[in-house]
C-alpha cells in the first residue's frame, strides 16, 4: 500500500494544475470512473496514466462497451459497407454530411478521436496540454507518420491544415466551428513535431475541435492544393489507399502498407469498399440479401426488420443528436414563456422515444445538455407530460381560450411525425398548429434571418446532429447573437454563462454552470429539446470490431470476419 | 421525307432551347443557392460567400445563363457545382445505365404487353380477355416503388435468386450485367404490361370490327392470314405511339426504380441534380432526356408511316 501511495504522489507530482484537481474530484467522489478517463482524455492525460489513477482511487477502468461488438478477428479480407451517399465531392473544406465524413475518414486521420463514448484518444497527436486558462493548447505530434505520397508528417502539415480551416476568407465547412475561438495566426509550429494552439478566447474543450468530431480537419500535406482535387489521390495518413473512385457510386481503398500502425497489424482486412446509397431502404434490404457487411447508420423507423433480425448485429451508440421545436420569444403567442412551458408540458417524451425510436432514444429537458455529455447535471428534475399544468399556464397567460400558429419544418426522418404529434399535443389544451412541411431545401432557405423559414418562423423544428460538446448547441441557436437563433432568445444572464462555460477547464466547473443552464432554459423554455436519439449501425453477426461513431464515422481499422 | 426530317431537327433544336431555358430559369426561382447547398445550414456565412464566388454562382443570372448557352452551344455542358467533375463524365455513364436497364425491360415488357393484347383483342368479352385487362389494370395501378420492394424483398432477400442492387460490379461482363438487371426490370414489366396490352387490345378490336377485315374474310383468306397481314399492321399502330413514349420514360423517369435498386442513372442523376440546385448537371440531363424524347418520337412517326401507307409526311409537304 505505501508503495501504491508512492508512486501515486509520484505520478501527481508530473501532473498539471487542472489534471491534479481532476484526480481530486474523482478521490472526493465527485466524479465517477467514466466521467474522469473522458475528461482525463480531454486534457491529453495518457490511458496507462488515468487508469492507474482510478485504480489507486479504487475504481476499475474496465471497458465500457455500450453496445459494439468486439471480438478476435481473422486476417485478411474484403468488406463492403453502404454509406449515405456523398452529397458532393469529396473535398475536407467542404464536406458537410455523414456520406462525405465517413470517406474522409478511412484515408484521412485527425489529430485525435472522439469515440463512442466521448472520450478522446491521440492518433496524430501524441500527447496534449493547456496552459492555466486554456487559452493555448499544445499538441505533440506523433513522429514515423508518412503520408500515403510518402512524404513524412511534420507540425508544417498540421499549421497548414488548420489554417486553411480557420481562414475567415476561406470556403472551409470547420469554420463556424472555429469562429472566434481560432484564427490562422493562432496555428504556430513549435517545432517539428509540436503545434501550438493560440486560442481567440479560453477553451476548456478544444481539443475536440481537432478531433473527429470537426470532421473536416483530416491532415493534409502542407504541400495539397486546397484549390484541387482531393478525390485524385485521396491525401492522408490513414489505414486505407484508395484503389478506384467512381463518383456517386463507391470508393476502393487497399491497406496502406506504410500505414504508422502496419507493424502491429492494421488494418485488419486487406480491402474495403464504401458502396453510397441516396436514400436508406435500399442499403437496408441490402444488407438483409448479404450484398453488404455493415450498414453503417440507419434510422430505427425504417430499420425496425434490423433490430429484431438475429442474424443482424445492431450497435447502439447514445448520442447528443436532436431535433429542436423552436418558438419565437419575440412573437404571438409564444411572448409570454408561459405559453412556451405549457407547450413543452404537453409533450409526452417517453411516448416519441418507444413510438418514433423504438426505445433507441432518451428523453431531453429543454436543454442541449444530453444525458451523454459528463458535464450534464442530471439532478435537474426532468420534465414530464402535465396536462392539467398546461391548461393552469395558458389559463394564467391569458389563453385559455386556444391560439393559432403555423409549425415550418422539413420532410424528412421521423420529423413529420414528430410535427403530426406536437399538433396533437396541443390540440388537447384548444391551440391550433398548421403545419408547413416542405422539402429541405426550403425549409433552410438561405440560412440567414430573412430569408429563411428556419430562422424566421413562429414555431418550427430543426435537426441537429451529434456534437462531442455542446458547446455549438449552447452558442449559435441561444445566444443572443448567435447565428441560428431561431427563437429569437435574447437573456444576457445566458449569454453570460454560456461564456463561463465555454472557458471553464474541469469538470466540476462545467457541471456547476451547466446545472445554471439548465435550470435557466427550462424556465425560459425558448427550446423544446424533446429526445436526444441513438446511432444505429448494423453489421453481418460474423463481422466484429467496428467502430462507428454518433458523428458518422465509421473506422474500419480493426474490424474483421470472425468465421 | 428528307424535308420532313430537316424540319423536325429544327424543331428538335427549338424545343431543345425552350427546354433548357424553362429548366435553368425554374431551377432558378426555387430557394436557397448553391453554397449553401454544398456546405449545409450550418456553415458560416462566409464560407458560403466564398464557395459561391468560387463556383461563380454570385454572377447575375442573365451571365450564368449566357456562359451555360454559349458553352452548351459548343458542345460543353460544363462541370458539375456539387462533384466538381465535368456534367459530360457523370451524363455518360448514366445514360448508358439508363439504355441497358430500359432495354431489358423493352425487351421483356413489349413482346409480353403486345401478345396479352392480341390474345385479349382476338377474345373478346370471354374470361381470356377479362384476365388480361383485369390483371394487368391491377398490376399498372400499384406504385412501382411498391413493386420494387415486394420482388426485391421475395427475390433477393428471402430466395437470394437474384441481387439486390441493379449496380453490377465494376468491369462486369454483359451476361452478369443482364443478371442484374432483372430484377429492376421486374416492376416495370408490371407497370407497363396492362397499359400496353390494353392500348394492343383496343387496337386489335378496332381492326377486327374493319371494313377491310371483314371484306378480306369474305374474300376467303384464312383466320391467321386476315389477322397477321390486315388486323396486327393496323392494330398495333396506336401501340407503337404508346411505347415510344415509355421508351423515353424507361430512360429518363425511372427516379423511384433507380433510387430502390441502387442505380446510376439518368433518373437518379435528374432527382440528385435539382436537390443540389447543380445547374450544369441538372440542364445537361434533362437536355439528354429530351434528345431521348425527341429521338423514339421521330423513329415511331417514321415506322407509323412505313406501317400505314396512308400515311406519308414527305408527300404531304
Amino acid at each position: 500500500m505505501d508503495g501504491l501511495q508512492r508512486r501515486f504522489d509520484e505520478v501527481r507530482a508530473d501532473r498539471t494544475e487542472l489534471e491534479n484537481h481532476l484526480i481530486d474530484e474523482l478521490a472526493a467522489g465527485r466524479l465517477t470512473r467514466r466521467d474522469f478517463v473522458r475528461r482525463g482524455t480531454v486534457l491529453g492525460m495518457s490511458a496507462a496514466v488515468l487508469s492507474f489513477v482510478a485504480a489507486a482511487c479504487g475504481k476499475s477502468t474496465t471497458n465500457t462497451n455500450t453496445g459494439g461488438s468486439t471480438g478476435s478477428v481473422k486476417k485478411g479480407g474484403a468488406m463492403t459497407v453502404g454509406i449515405i451517399a456523398p452529397s458532393g465531392a469529396i473535398n475536407p473544406l467542404t464536406v458537410a454530411d455523414e456520406g462525405g465524413l465517413a470517406v474522409l475518414g478511412q484515408a484521412g486521420e485527425y489529430l485525435t478521436w472522439s469515440d463512442k463514448d466521448l472520450k478522446l484518444s491521440g492518433v496524430l497527436a501524441e500527447s496534449w496540454s493547456p496552459n492555466a486558462d486554456a487559452s493555448v493548447w499544445t499538441f505533440k505530434l506523433r513522429q514515423n507518420v508518412t503520408f500515403n505520397d510518402g512524404t513524412s508528417m511534420k507540425a508544417a502539415d498540421v499549421v497548414k491544415t488548420f489554417q486553411a480551416h480557420s481562414d475567415p476568407n476561406g470556403k472551409s465547412n470547420a469554420l463556424s466551428a472555429f469562429s472566434g475561438v481560432l484564427s490562422p495566426h493562432g496555428v504556430q509550429a513549435v517545432d517539428d513535431h509540436t503545434v501550438a494552439f493560440h486560442l481567440d478566447a479560453p477553451n476548456g474543450n478544444f481539443p475536440y475541435l481537432v478531433s473527429s468530431d470537426n470532421y473536416n480537419t483530416i491532415v493534409l500535406p502542407a504541400s495539397y492544393d486546397y484549390a484541387g482535387k482531393y478525390e485524385q489521390k485521396f491525401a492522408g495518413t490513414g489505414p486505407w489507399k484508395m484503389t478506384s473512385f467512381k463518383t456517386g457510386s463507391e470508393v476502393a481503398y487497399e491497406k496502406n502498407p506504410s500505414y504508422w500502425q502496419a507493424s502491429a497489424g492494421f488494418p485488419v482486412l486487406n480491402n474495403l469498399t464504401l458502396k453510397f446509397y441516396d436514400t436508406e431502404q435500399p442499403r437496408i434490404l441490402a444488407l438483409q440479401s448479404k450484398s453488404l457487411d455493415v450498414v453503417s447508420q440507419f434510422s430505427a423507423s425504417t430499420g425496425q426488420q434490423l433490430l429484431s433480425n438475429p442474424s443482424i448485429k445492431v450497435l447502439a451508440l447514445r448520442s447528443s443528436a436532436h431535433r429542436q421545436v423552436h418558438m419565437r420569444t419575440d412573437k404571438e403567442p409564444f411572448t409570454d414563456k408561459l405559453v412556451r412551458q405549457a407547450i413543452a408540458l404537453l409533450i409526452d417524451r417517453p411516448g416519441l422515444v418507444n413510438g418514433l425510436f423504438n426505445g433507441k432514444a432518451e428523453a431531453g429537458n429543454d436543454s442541449p445538455f444530453a444525458a451523454v455529455f459528463p458535464s450534464t447535471d442530471t439532478s435537474v428534475p426532468q420534465r414530464t407530460q402535465n396536462v392539467d399544468q398546461a391548461k393552469q399556464l395558458l389559463a394564467a397567460a391569458g389563453k385559455s381560450g386556444g391560439f393559432t400558429v403555423t409549425l415550418a419544418t422539413w420532410n424528412g426522418y421521423e420529423i413529420p411525425l414528430l410535427a403530426q404529434a406536437i399538433k396533437a399535443a396541443v390540440k388537447q389544451v384548444g391551440g391550433t398548429i398548421n403545419l408547413s412541411i416542405t422539402p429541405p431545401g426550403t425549409y433552410y432557405g438561405d440560412a440567414v434571418f430573412g430569408k429563411s423559414p428556419w430562422l424566421d418562423s413562429t414555431m418550427g423544428i430543426t435537426d441537429y446532429g451529434h456534437r462531442g460538446v455542446p458547446n455549438v448547441f449552447l452558442g449559435a441557436p441561444l445566444t443572443s447573437k448567435g447565428t441560428w437563433n431561431s427563437a429569437h432568445f435574447h437573456n444576457a444572464q445566458y449569454d453570460g454563462l454560456v461564456k463561463q462555460y465555454v472557458a471553464a477547464v474541469d469538470l466540476s466547473s462545467q457541471r456547476a454552470v451547466a446545472k445554471q443552464i439548465e435550470t435557466l432554459l427550462l424556465d425560459e423554455t425558448p427550446i423544446i429539446f424533446p429526445y436526444f436519439y441513438s446511432h444505429l449501425t448494423a453489421t453481418q453477426s460474423n463481422i466484429a470490431n467496428v467502430e462507428p461513431t454518433a458523428m458518422g464515422h465509421i473506422r474500419m481499422l480493426q474490424a474483421g470476419f470472425t468465421s | 421525307m428528307a424535308r420532313f426530317l430537316l424540319r423536325r431537327f429544327g424543331l428538335a433544336l427549338l424545343t431543345l432551347w425552350l427546354l433548357a431555358t424553362i429548366v435553368f430559369l425554374g431551377a432558378h426561382v426555387l430557394p436557397g443557392d448553391v453554397g449553401r447547398r454544398i456546405l449545409g445550414p450550418f456553415a458560416a456565412p462566409g464560407a458560403v460567400k466564398a464557395l459561391n464566388h468560387e463556383l461563380g454562382t454570385d454572377q447575375p443570372i442573365p451571365l450564368q445563363y449566357w456562359h451555360w448557352l454559349s458553352s452548351a452551344a459548343r458542345g460543353r455542358l460544363g462541370e458539375s457545382l456539387s462533384f466538381r467533375v465535368p456534367v459530360s463524365s457523370l451524363l455518360g455513364p448514366a445514360l448508358l445505365n439508363s439504355l441497358k436497364l430500359a432495354l431489358v425491360a423493352f425487351v421483356l415488357v413489349v413482346p409480353l404487353g403486345v401478345l396479352g393484347g392480341v390474345v385479349a383483342g382476338l377474345a373478346d368479352g370471354r374470361p381470356l380477355d377479362r384476365l388480361v385487362t383485369v390483371g394487368g389494370l391491377s398490376a399498372t395501378v400499384v406504385p412501382e416503388f411498391v413493386w420494387s420492394i415486394v420482388v426485391i424483398l421475395v427475390f433477393a432477400v428471402k430466395l437470394r435468386l437474384l441481387p439486390v442492387t441493379a449496380q453490377a460490379p465494376l468491369g462486369s461482363g454483359p451476361l452478369t450485367q443482364f443478371h442484374y438487371l432483372i430484377l429492376p426490370a421486374f416492376p416495370l414489366v408490371f407497370v407497363l404490361f396492362g397499359y400496353i396490352a390494353r392500348i394492343t387490345r383496343a387496337g386489335m378490336i378496332e381492326a377486327l370490327e374493319a371494313d377491310y377485315t371483314r371484306t378480306a374474310v369474305l374474300k376467303g383468306i384464312s383466320r391467321r392470314a386476315v389477322i397477321a397481314r390486315h388486323v396486327l399492321r393496323n392494330g398495333l399502330l396506336p401501340t407503337i405511339a404508346v411505347v415510344a413514349t415509355q421508351t423515353g420514360y424507361l430512360i429518363g423517369g425511372l427516379v423511384v426504380i433507380e433510387l430502390i435498386f441502387n442505380y446510376q442513372g439518368i433518373g437518379q442523376l435528374v432527382y440528385l441534380s435539382a436537390q443540389k440546385k447543380d445547374f450544369p448537371l441538372l440542364q445537361g440531363t434533362v437536355l439528354v432526356i429530351g434528345i431521348v424524347y425527341l429521338t423514339v418520337t421521330l423513329l415511331a412517326d417514321i415506322t407509323y408511316s412505313l406501317l400505314n401507307p396512308r400515311i406519308r409526311y414527305g408527300s404531304a409537304e
